[in-house]
Protein backbone atom coordinates (compact mmCIF):
# COMPACT_ATOMS: atom_id res chain seq x y z
CA UNK A 1 0.00 0.00 0.00
CA UNK A 2 2.77 2.66 1.08
CA UNK A 3 4.30 1.47 -2.39
CA UNK A 4 1.45 2.74 -3.81
CA UNK A 5 1.40 5.20 -1.96
CA UNK A 6 4.68 6.68 -2.73
CA UNK A 7 4.27 6.10 -6.50
CA UNK A 8 0.78 8.17 -6.75
CA UNK A 9 2.88 11.19 -4.80
CA UNK A 10 6.06 10.38 -7.19
CA UNK A 11 3.63 10.84 -10.63
CA UNK A 12 1.89 14.20 -8.86
CA UNK A 13 5.37 15.99 -7.77
CA UNK A 14 6.62 14.90 -11.75
CA UNK A 15 3.47 16.53 -12.70
CA UNK A 16 3.85 19.35 -10.96
CA UNK A 17 7.52 20.03 -11.87
CA UNK A 18 6.58 19.79 -15.23
CA UNK A 19 3.89 22.07 -15.30
CA UNK A 20 6.10 24.43 -13.28
CA UNK A 21 8.63 24.55 -16.31
CA UNK A 22 5.70 24.60 -18.76
CA UNK A 23 4.61 27.83 -17.00
CA UNK A 24 7.81 29.37 -16.63
CA UNK A 25 8.47 28.94 -20.81
CA UNK A 26 4.96 30.76 -21.22
CA UNK A 27 5.83 33.99 -22.91
CA UNK A 28 2.84 36.01 -20.38
CA UNK A 29 4.08 39.85 -20.05
CA UNK A 30 4.42 40.89 -16.21
CA UNK A 31 5.05 44.25 -15.35
CA UNK A 32 8.68 45.62 -15.01
CA UNK A 33 10.38 47.57 -12.83
CA UNK A 34 12.29 50.01 -15.88
CA UNK A 35 14.14 51.59 -13.64
CA UNK A 36 16.79 48.58 -13.07
CA UNK A 37 18.34 48.89 -16.23
CA UNK A 38 19.32 52.67 -15.90
CA UNK A 39 22.38 51.04 -13.78
CA UNK A 40 24.19 49.41 -16.53
CA UNK A 41 27.51 49.47 -18.55
CA UNK A 42 28.23 48.00 -21.69
CA UNK A 43 29.21 44.13 -21.98
CA UNK A 44 32.81 44.42 -24.09
CA UNK A 45 33.05 48.13 -22.08
CA UNK A 46 32.92 49.32 -26.18
CA UNK A 47 33.27 53.17 -27.08
CA UNK A 48 29.65 55.12 -28.32
CA UNK A 49 29.65 57.33 -30.86
CA UNK A 50 27.35 60.40 -31.86
CA UNK A 51 25.44 60.17 -35.17
CA UNK A 52 25.17 62.96 -37.71
CA UNK A 53 21.17 63.58 -36.96
CA UNK A 54 19.50 66.08 -34.56
CA UNK A 55 15.99 65.35 -33.73
CA UNK A 56 13.70 66.02 -36.34
CA UNK A 57 15.84 66.54 -39.32
CA UNK A 58 14.92 66.61 -42.68
CA UNK A 59 14.93 63.35 -44.39
CA UNK A 60 17.75 62.40 -46.08
CA UNK A 61 16.73 61.89 -49.77
CA UNK A 62 18.05 58.04 -51.12
CA UNK A 63 16.36 58.52 -54.42
CA UNK A 64 14.80 61.83 -55.84
CA UNK A 65 13.27 62.21 -59.41
CA UNK A 66 12.80 65.99 -60.10
CA UNK A 67 11.95 68.64 -62.22
CA UNK A 68 13.49 72.41 -62.45
CA UNK A 69 11.42 75.21 -63.60
CA UNK A 70 12.29 78.79 -64.12
CA UNK A 71 10.00 81.64 -65.48
CA UNK A 72 11.50 83.96 -68.54
CA UNK A 73 14.38 86.52 -68.11
CA UNK A 74 16.23 88.69 -70.34
CA UNK A 75 19.89 87.23 -70.91
CA UNK A 76 22.57 90.05 -71.70
CA UNK A 77 25.43 88.36 -73.69
CA UNK A 78 28.43 90.64 -74.30
CA UNK A 79 29.14 89.97 -78.02
CA UNK A 80 32.06 87.49 -79.16
CA UNK A 81 33.83 90.54 -80.78
CA UNK A 82 33.69 92.58 -77.09
CA UNK A 83 32.09 95.35 -78.67
CA UNK A 84 28.34 96.37 -76.90
CA UNK A 85 25.55 93.33 -75.91
CA UNK A 86 22.93 91.64 -77.25
CA UNK A 87 20.15 90.65 -75.05
CA UNK A 88 17.39 87.98 -75.67
CA UNK A 89 14.22 86.64 -74.17
CA UNK A 90 14.30 83.09 -72.54
CA UNK A 91 11.04 82.00 -72.25
CA UNK A 92 11.82 79.22 -69.83
CA UNK A 93 14.50 77.12 -68.73
CA UNK A 94 13.52 73.49 -67.05
CA UNK A 95 14.79 70.13 -66.66
CA UNK A 96 14.58 67.28 -64.85
CA UNK A 97 16.94 66.48 -61.91
CA UNK A 98 17.95 62.91 -60.77
CA UNK A 99 19.62 62.10 -57.70
CA UNK A 100 20.29 59.07 -55.78
CA UNK A 101 22.21 58.67 -52.48
CA UNK A 102 22.45 55.29 -50.45
CA UNK A 103 24.49 54.36 -47.45
CA UNK A 104 27.30 51.69 -48.53
CA UNK A 105 28.60 51.23 -45.19
CA UNK A 106 26.40 52.55 -42.50
CA UNK A 107 27.33 51.02 -39.19
CA UNK A 108 27.58 53.43 -35.94
CA UNK A 109 31.35 53.96 -36.02
CA UNK A 110 31.13 54.37 -39.80
CA UNK A 111 28.85 56.05 -42.41
CA UNK A 112 29.63 55.80 -46.14
CA UNK A 113 27.10 56.92 -49.07
CA UNK A 114 27.79 56.85 -52.45
CA UNK A 115 26.08 59.19 -55.06
CA UNK A 116 25.11 59.67 -58.68
CA UNK A 117 23.03 63.00 -60.10
CA UNK A 118 21.45 64.34 -63.29
CA UNK A 119 20.29 67.33 -64.15
CA UNK A 120 19.34 68.83 -67.32
CA UNK A 121 18.86 72.38 -68.30
CA UNK A 122 17.04 73.59 -71.34
CA UNK A 123 16.79 77.19 -72.89
CA UNK A 124 14.18 78.55 -75.33
CA UNK A 125 14.94 81.82 -76.44
CA UNK A 126 13.53 84.22 -78.65
CA UNK A 127 15.76 84.49 -81.69
CA UNK A 128 18.42 82.84 -80.73
CA UNK A 129 20.64 82.96 -83.18
CA UNK A 130 21.70 86.89 -82.96
CA UNK A 131 24.44 85.36 -80.58
CA UNK A 132 26.67 81.97 -80.83
CA UNK A 133 26.39 81.60 -77.17
CA UNK A 134 22.60 81.34 -77.05
CA UNK A 135 22.71 79.60 -80.19
CA UNK A 136 24.48 76.62 -77.77
CA UNK A 137 22.48 76.30 -75.29
CA UNK A 138 19.58 76.49 -77.22
CA UNK A 139 20.65 73.39 -79.11
CA UNK A 140 21.73 71.30 -76.36
CA UNK A 141 21.03 72.97 -73.07
CA UNK A 142 23.22 71.96 -70.37
CA UNK A 143 24.16 68.85 -68.32
CA UNK A 144 25.74 67.49 -65.62
CA UNK A 145 26.01 64.13 -64.87
CA UNK A 146 28.14 63.45 -61.33
CA UNK A 147 29.10 61.26 -58.35
CA UNK A 148 29.41 61.88 -54.80
CA UNK A 149 30.98 60.22 -51.90
CA UNK A 150 29.97 61.48 -48.07
CA UNK A 151 32.33 59.99 -45.10
CA UNK A 152 30.89 60.55 -41.74
CA UNK A 153 32.81 59.35 -39.19
CA UNK A 154 32.22 59.73 -35.47
CA UNK A 155 35.16 60.07 -33.18
CA UNK A 156 33.49 59.27 -30.03
CA UNK A 157 30.24 60.34 -28.27
CA UNK A 158 30.92 64.43 -29.27
CA UNK A 159 33.54 65.02 -32.04
CA UNK A 160 33.33 64.30 -35.60
CA UNK A 161 34.73 64.08 -38.99
CA UNK A 162 32.36 64.86 -41.93
CA UNK A 163 34.01 64.90 -45.65
CA UNK A 164 32.67 64.52 -48.79
CA UNK A 165 33.63 64.72 -52.64
CA UNK A 166 31.85 65.44 -55.96
CA UNK A 167 33.19 64.24 -59.56
CA UNK A 168 30.83 66.11 -62.63
CA UNK A 169 31.11 66.60 -66.01
CA UNK A 170 28.82 70.05 -66.67
CA UNK A 171 28.67 71.05 -70.18
CA UNK A 172 26.59 71.31 -73.57
CA UNK A 173 27.35 67.60 -74.96
CA UNK A 174 23.96 65.47 -75.47
CA UNK A 175 23.82 61.76 -74.67
CA UNK A 176 25.17 59.52 -75.24
CA UNK A 177 28.00 61.66 -76.22
CA UNK A 178 29.16 63.14 -73.32
CA UNK A 179 32.64 64.84 -72.81
CA UNK A 180 36.47 63.98 -72.08
CA UNK A 181 37.06 62.56 -68.69
CA UNK A 182 40.00 64.69 -68.46
CA UNK A 183 37.22 67.61 -67.66
CA UNK A 184 35.29 66.12 -64.71
CA UNK A 185 35.92 69.01 -61.93
CA UNK A 186 36.00 67.82 -58.76
CA UNK A 187 35.07 69.87 -55.38
CA UNK A 188 35.08 68.22 -51.61
CA UNK A 189 34.89 69.43 -48.21
CA UNK A 190 36.08 68.61 -45.19
CA UNK A 191 34.51 69.41 -41.53
CA UNK A 192 35.52 68.83 -37.68
CA UNK A 193 32.66 68.72 -35.76
CA UNK A 194 30.78 68.67 -32.28
CA UNK A 195 27.43 67.04 -31.05
CA UNK A 196 26.67 68.76 -28.19
CA UNK A 197 23.65 66.88 -27.76
CA UNK A 198 20.63 65.09 -29.55
CA UNK A 199 19.55 69.17 -30.82
CA UNK A 200 23.31 70.83 -31.92
CA UNK A 201 25.48 69.34 -34.00
CA UNK A 202 28.50 72.11 -35.39
CA UNK A 203 31.33 72.09 -37.25
CA UNK A 204 34.07 73.83 -39.18
CA UNK A 205 35.51 73.25 -42.18
CA UNK A 206 37.08 74.28 -45.77
CA UNK A 207 35.69 73.31 -48.82
CA UNK A 208 36.82 73.13 -52.78
CA UNK A 209 33.76 74.45 -54.54
CA UNK A 210 32.19 75.51 -57.87
CA UNK A 211 28.98 77.06 -56.24
CA UNK A 212 30.08 80.45 -57.72
CA UNK A 213 30.43 78.86 -60.92
CA UNK A 214 34.18 78.75 -60.75
CA UNK A 215 36.76 76.85 -58.36
CA UNK A 216 37.26 78.58 -55.11
CA UNK A 217 38.15 77.45 -51.62
CA UNK A 218 35.86 78.55 -49.07
CA UNK A 219 35.87 78.31 -44.98
CA UNK A 220 32.66 76.35 -44.14
CA UNK A 221 30.12 76.34 -41.50
CA UNK A 222 27.93 73.09 -40.25
CA UNK A 223 25.21 74.09 -37.95
CA UNK A 224 22.52 72.18 -37.69
CA UNK A 225 19.86 73.09 -34.55
CA UNK A 226 16.54 72.42 -32.77
CA UNK A 227 15.05 74.27 -30.87
CA UNK A 228 13.82 73.00 -27.57
CA UNK A 229 10.13 72.86 -28.35
CA UNK A 230 10.78 70.74 -31.56
CA UNK A 231 8.99 73.19 -33.56
CA UNK A 232 11.41 74.97 -35.73
CA UNK A 233 15.24 74.20 -36.65
CA UNK A 234 17.85 75.14 -38.30
CA UNK A 235 20.01 73.28 -41.01
CA UNK A 236 23.12 74.98 -42.51
CA UNK A 237 26.34 74.19 -44.63
CA UNK A 238 27.49 77.86 -44.86
CA UNK A 239 27.48 79.38 -47.37
CA UNK A 240 26.03 76.83 -49.73
CA UNK A 241 23.00 76.63 -48.18
CA UNK A 242 20.83 77.61 -44.66
CA UNK A 243 17.34 76.53 -44.18
CA UNK A 244 15.15 77.66 -41.33
CA UNK A 245 13.11 74.49 -40.71
CA UNK A 246 9.53 74.42 -39.41
CA UNK A 247 8.35 70.63 -37.93
CA UNK A 248 4.35 70.67 -38.53
CA UNK A 249 5.10 66.72 -37.62
CA UNK A 250 7.10 63.78 -38.51
CA UNK A 251 5.19 63.93 -41.88
CA UNK A 252 5.28 67.51 -42.42
CA UNK A 253 7.85 70.17 -42.58
CA UNK A 254 8.53 73.33 -44.41
CA UNK A 255 11.78 75.32 -44.63
CA UNK A 256 12.76 79.04 -45.61
CA UNK A 257 16.18 79.66 -46.65
CA UNK A 258 18.28 79.86 -49.39
CA UNK A 259 20.81 77.58 -51.69
CA UNK A 260 23.79 78.69 -53.55
CA UNK A 261 24.07 76.53 -57.38
CA UNK A 262 26.61 76.29 -59.49
CA UNK A 263 28.79 74.74 -61.66
CA UNK A 264 31.29 75.64 -65.06
CA UNK A 265 30.30 74.27 -67.84
CA UNK A 266 32.38 73.57 -70.49
CA UNK A 267 30.82 74.26 -74.20
CA UNK A 268 32.20 72.95 -76.72
CA UNK A 269 30.28 74.58 -79.70
CA UNK A 270 31.78 78.05 -79.43
CA UNK A 271 35.00 76.38 -80.58
CA UNK A 272 33.95 77.45 -84.22
CA UNK A 273 33.94 80.78 -82.98
CA UNK A 274 37.28 81.21 -82.02
CA UNK A 275 36.84 80.71 -78.22
CA UNK A 276 38.82 77.59 -77.29
CA UNK A 277 37.69 75.57 -74.08
CA UNK A 278 34.96 78.18 -73.50
CA UNK A 279 33.16 77.93 -70.07
CA UNK A 280 29.98 79.19 -68.45
CA UNK A 281 30.47 80.13 -65.33
CA UNK A 282 26.84 79.79 -64.11
CA UNK A 283 25.93 80.26 -60.15
CA UNK A 284 22.45 80.76 -59.09
CA UNK A 285 21.61 81.98 -55.61
CA UNK A 286 17.63 80.48 -54.87
CA UNK A 287 15.99 81.88 -52.08
CA UNK A 288 13.05 79.96 -51.51
CA UNK A 289 10.28 78.20 -49.52
CA UNK A 290 10.12 74.24 -49.76
CA UNK A 291 7.51 72.20 -48.71
CA UNK A 292 7.88 68.78 -47.84
CA UNK A 293 5.72 66.08 -47.18
CA UNK A 294 5.36 62.38 -46.67
CA UNK A 295 2.96 60.23 -49.39
CA UNK A 296 3.28 57.18 -47.79
CA UNK A 297 5.81 55.87 -45.68
CA UNK A 298 9.48 56.73 -47.39
CA UNK A 299 7.72 58.20 -50.19
CA UNK A 300 7.93 61.65 -49.79
CA UNK A 301 6.99 64.85 -52.62
CA UNK A 302 9.10 68.07 -51.71
CA UNK A 303 8.17 71.53 -53.60
CA UNK A 304 9.96 74.46 -53.87
CA UNK A 305 8.99 77.78 -55.08
CA UNK A 306 11.43 81.11 -54.78
CA UNK A 307 13.39 83.92 -56.10
CA UNK A 308 16.25 82.93 -58.92
CA UNK A 309 19.31 85.87 -58.53
CA UNK A 310 21.45 85.96 -60.65
CA UNK A 311 25.44 85.13 -59.11
CA UNK A 312 26.95 84.40 -62.25
CA UNK A 313 27.18 83.44 -66.12
CA UNK A 314 30.04 84.96 -67.06
CA UNK A 315 31.93 82.95 -70.25
CA UNK A 316 35.79 82.01 -69.18
CA UNK A 317 38.27 79.84 -70.80
CA UNK A 318 39.23 76.76 -69.03
CA UNK A 319 39.25 75.94 -65.72
CA UNK A 320 41.13 77.80 -63.31
CA UNK A 321 41.22 79.52 -59.68
CA UNK A 322 40.48 82.91 -59.98
CA UNK A 323 40.49 84.19 -56.23
CA UNK A 324 38.79 87.27 -55.30
CA UNK A 325 40.18 89.13 -57.85
CA UNK A 326 38.18 91.05 -60.56
CA UNK A 327 40.55 90.09 -64.03
CA UNK A 328 37.79 90.66 -66.78
CA UNK A 329 36.14 87.26 -68.09
CA UNK A 330 36.14 86.55 -72.00
CA UNK A 331 32.25 87.38 -72.20
CA UNK A 332 30.67 89.43 -69.18
CA UNK A 333 27.04 88.67 -68.94
CA UNK A 334 24.07 89.16 -67.07
CA UNK A 335 20.44 88.01 -66.09
CA UNK A 336 17.28 89.57 -65.20
CA UNK A 337 16.05 87.62 -62.26
CA UNK A 338 13.27 85.36 -62.23
CA UNK A 339 10.80 83.05 -60.13
CA UNK A 340 11.59 79.24 -60.07
CA UNK A 341 9.62 76.04 -59.09
CA UNK A 342 11.21 72.48 -58.11
CA UNK A 343 9.16 69.38 -57.40
CA UNK A 344 10.46 66.05 -56.57
CA UNK A 345 9.50 62.60 -55.72
CA UNK A 346 11.69 61.02 -52.93
CA UNK A 347 12.35 57.92 -51.37
CA UNK A 348 14.21 58.82 -47.89
CA UNK A 349 16.37 56.73 -45.83
CA UNK A 350 14.68 55.21 -42.48
CA UNK B 1 5.27 -2.23 -13.41
CA UNK B 2 4.93 1.08 -11.29
CA UNK B 3 9.14 0.94 -11.01
CA UNK B 4 9.19 1.06 -15.02
CA UNK B 5 6.84 3.83 -15.06
CA UNK B 6 8.70 5.42 -11.65
CA UNK B 7 11.82 4.99 -13.93
CA UNK B 8 10.44 6.45 -17.19
CA UNK B 9 8.80 10.00 -15.41
CA UNK B 10 12.28 10.01 -14.01
CA UNK B 11 13.83 10.03 -17.30
CA UNK B 12 11.55 12.61 -18.80
CA UNK B 13 12.04 14.73 -16.06
CA UNK B 14 15.95 14.45 -15.91
CA UNK B 15 16.16 15.24 -19.84
CA UNK B 16 13.24 18.83 -18.78
CA UNK B 17 15.53 19.98 -16.19
CA UNK B 18 18.91 18.85 -18.89
CA UNK B 19 16.95 21.22 -21.31
CA UNK B 20 16.43 23.67 -19.17
CA UNK B 21 19.96 24.25 -17.89
CA UNK B 22 21.66 23.65 -20.76
CA UNK B 23 23.54 26.86 -22.70
CA UNK B 24 20.92 28.81 -24.58
CA UNK B 25 20.29 27.91 -28.02
CA UNK B 26 22.76 29.95 -30.80
CA UNK B 27 19.19 31.49 -31.17
CA UNK B 28 18.61 32.56 -27.78
CA UNK B 29 21.88 34.59 -28.26
CA UNK B 30 19.77 37.54 -29.07
CA UNK B 31 17.87 37.74 -25.82
CA UNK B 32 19.19 40.14 -23.62
CA UNK B 33 19.36 44.17 -23.04
CA UNK B 34 21.02 45.80 -26.00
CA UNK B 35 21.98 49.77 -26.25
CA UNK B 36 21.45 51.58 -29.52
CA UNK B 37 24.06 52.74 -31.65
CA UNK B 38 22.72 56.41 -30.39
CA UNK B 39 23.11 55.70 -26.83
CA UNK B 40 19.48 57.22 -26.84
CA UNK B 41 17.54 54.12 -25.40
CA UNK B 42 17.96 50.45 -24.23
CA UNK B 43 16.13 47.15 -25.58
CA UNK B 44 15.34 44.20 -23.94
CA UNK B 45 14.98 41.16 -26.56
CA UNK B 46 12.89 38.10 -25.53
CA UNK B 47 11.37 35.60 -27.11
CA UNK B 48 8.04 35.29 -27.34
CA UNK B 49 6.51 31.56 -28.53
CA UNK B 50 8.17 31.20 -31.58
CA UNK B 51 9.43 35.03 -32.47
CA UNK B 52 11.98 36.97 -30.65
CA UNK B 53 10.95 40.74 -30.12
CA UNK B 54 11.99 43.77 -28.28
CA UNK B 55 11.18 46.40 -26.51
CA UNK B 56 12.12 49.89 -25.51
CA UNK B 57 13.23 49.46 -21.23
CA UNK B 58 15.10 52.35 -21.24
CA UNK B 59 15.66 56.46 -21.99
CA UNK B 60 18.53 58.68 -21.76
CA UNK B 61 15.33 61.36 -22.04
CA UNK B 62 12.61 59.36 -20.77
CA UNK B 63 10.36 62.99 -20.17
CA UNK B 64 9.11 65.38 -22.82
CA UNK B 65 9.49 68.92 -22.57
CA UNK B 66 6.74 69.19 -20.08
CA UNK B 67 8.40 66.80 -17.53
CA UNK B 68 6.10 64.23 -18.40
CA UNK B 69 7.04 60.81 -19.67
CA UNK B 70 7.59 60.33 -23.61
CA UNK B 71 4.50 59.10 -24.91
CA UNK B 72 4.48 57.07 -28.98
CA UNK B 73 2.97 60.65 -30.30
CA UNK B 74 4.43 59.94 -33.49
CA UNK B 75 2.47 56.94 -34.27
CA UNK B 76 0.34 57.11 -37.69
CA UNK B 77 -2.26 55.19 -35.46
CA UNK B 78 -3.85 58.15 -33.37
CA UNK B 79 -4.94 55.41 -30.94
CA UNK B 80 -1.65 54.41 -29.74
CA UNK B 81 -0.39 58.24 -29.22
CA UNK B 82 -0.89 58.22 -25.91
CA UNK B 83 0.95 54.83 -25.04
CA UNK B 84 4.24 55.33 -22.84
CA UNK B 85 7.75 54.91 -24.96
CA UNK B 86 8.87 52.87 -21.72
CA UNK B 87 7.80 49.30 -22.40
CA UNK B 88 6.97 49.66 -26.37
CA UNK B 89 7.55 47.13 -28.93
CA UNK B 90 9.88 48.02 -31.15
CA UNK B 91 11.27 44.94 -32.41
CA UNK B 92 8.56 42.36 -33.50
CA UNK B 93 8.50 38.80 -35.26
CA UNK B 94 12.31 38.05 -35.35
CA UNK B 95 12.85 34.54 -36.51
CA UNK B 96 16.18 32.87 -35.97
CA UNK B 97 17.66 32.21 -40.04
CA UNK B 98 21.26 30.75 -38.84
CA UNK B 99 24.49 31.89 -38.78
CA UNK B 100 23.14 34.74 -36.31
CA UNK B 101 20.86 36.30 -38.06
CA UNK B 102 17.24 36.86 -37.40
CA UNK B 103 15.33 37.88 -40.28
CA UNK B 104 11.35 38.56 -41.46
CA UNK B 105 10.81 41.36 -38.47
CA UNK B 106 10.12 44.86 -38.41
CA UNK B 107 11.52 47.60 -36.35
CA UNK B 108 9.42 50.61 -35.38
CA UNK B 109 11.68 54.36 -35.52
CA UNK B 110 9.48 56.32 -32.36
CA UNK B 111 11.08 59.62 -33.92
CA UNK B 112 9.68 59.31 -37.34
CA UNK B 113 6.66 57.36 -36.24
CA UNK B 114 8.40 54.71 -39.49
CA UNK B 115 8.37 50.85 -39.66
CA UNK B 116 10.65 49.52 -41.06
CA UNK B 117 11.95 45.90 -42.45
CA UNK B 118 14.40 44.76 -40.03
CA UNK B 119 17.20 42.16 -40.37
CA UNK B 120 19.54 41.44 -36.94
CA UNK B 121 23.12 40.27 -37.34
CA UNK B 122 25.11 39.41 -34.48
CA UNK B 123 28.52 40.25 -35.68
CA UNK B 124 30.22 39.13 -31.85
CA UNK B 125 28.25 37.88 -28.90
CA UNK B 126 28.51 41.61 -27.67
CA UNK B 127 27.25 43.51 -31.06
CA UNK B 128 24.20 43.31 -33.43
CA UNK B 129 24.29 45.43 -36.63
CA UNK B 130 20.38 46.01 -36.68
CA UNK B 131 19.74 47.11 -40.49
CA UNK B 132 16.53 48.96 -41.04
CA UNK B 133 15.56 48.84 -44.74
CA UNK B 134 12.94 50.06 -47.20
CA UNK B 135 11.38 46.85 -49.61
CA UNK B 136 15.56 45.71 -50.37
CA UNK B 137 18.02 46.01 -47.78
CA UNK B 138 20.31 48.12 -50.55
CA UNK B 139 18.17 50.93 -48.77
CA UNK B 140 18.87 50.88 -45.52
CA UNK B 141 20.46 51.72 -42.56
CA UNK B 142 22.44 49.91 -39.78
CA UNK B 143 23.02 50.55 -36.03
CA UNK B 144 25.28 49.04 -34.52
CA UNK B 145 23.91 48.00 -30.87
CA UNK B 146 25.80 47.02 -27.77
CA UNK B 147 24.78 44.14 -25.35
CA UNK B 148 24.37 46.27 -22.04
CA UNK B 149 24.95 43.93 -18.62
CA UNK B 150 22.92 45.37 -15.62
CA UNK B 151 24.62 46.05 -12.19
CA UNK B 152 23.77 44.15 -9.44
CA UNK B 153 22.37 46.26 -6.73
Amino acid sequence: MFRYKLGITLILLNLTIVSTFAQETDTTEVEEDFSMYADAELADGSKRYCTFKVFDQSPNKLISVGYDFQTGYDFTFQNIQGNGSTTLKNRVNHGIRLGANVPVISTTSWLVNLGFSYWETHYDFENETAHPLAQALENSGLRTIGISGTIFKPLNEKNFVLTSFNADLNGDYTLPGFQDAGLTRISGTLVYGWKKHDRLLYGFGLSRSYRIGEANYLPVILYNYTFPSRKWGVEAIFPARANLRRTFNTRTIAMFGYELEGQTYRINQLTNNGIANAELRRSELRARITLERSLKDFLWVSFQAGFRYDWNINLDEGDRFRGFGDDAYRLENDLSNALYFNFSINLVSP
Amino acid sequence: MLRSIFSLLILIQSSLLFAQSDKPAVADMLTGVWETGSGKARVKIDKVGDVYTGKIVWLREPNNEEGKPKVDKNNPDENMRTKPLLGYKMLQNFVYAGDKVWEDGTIYDPESGSTYSCTITMTDDNTLDVRGYIGVTLFGRTDTWKRVMLKKK
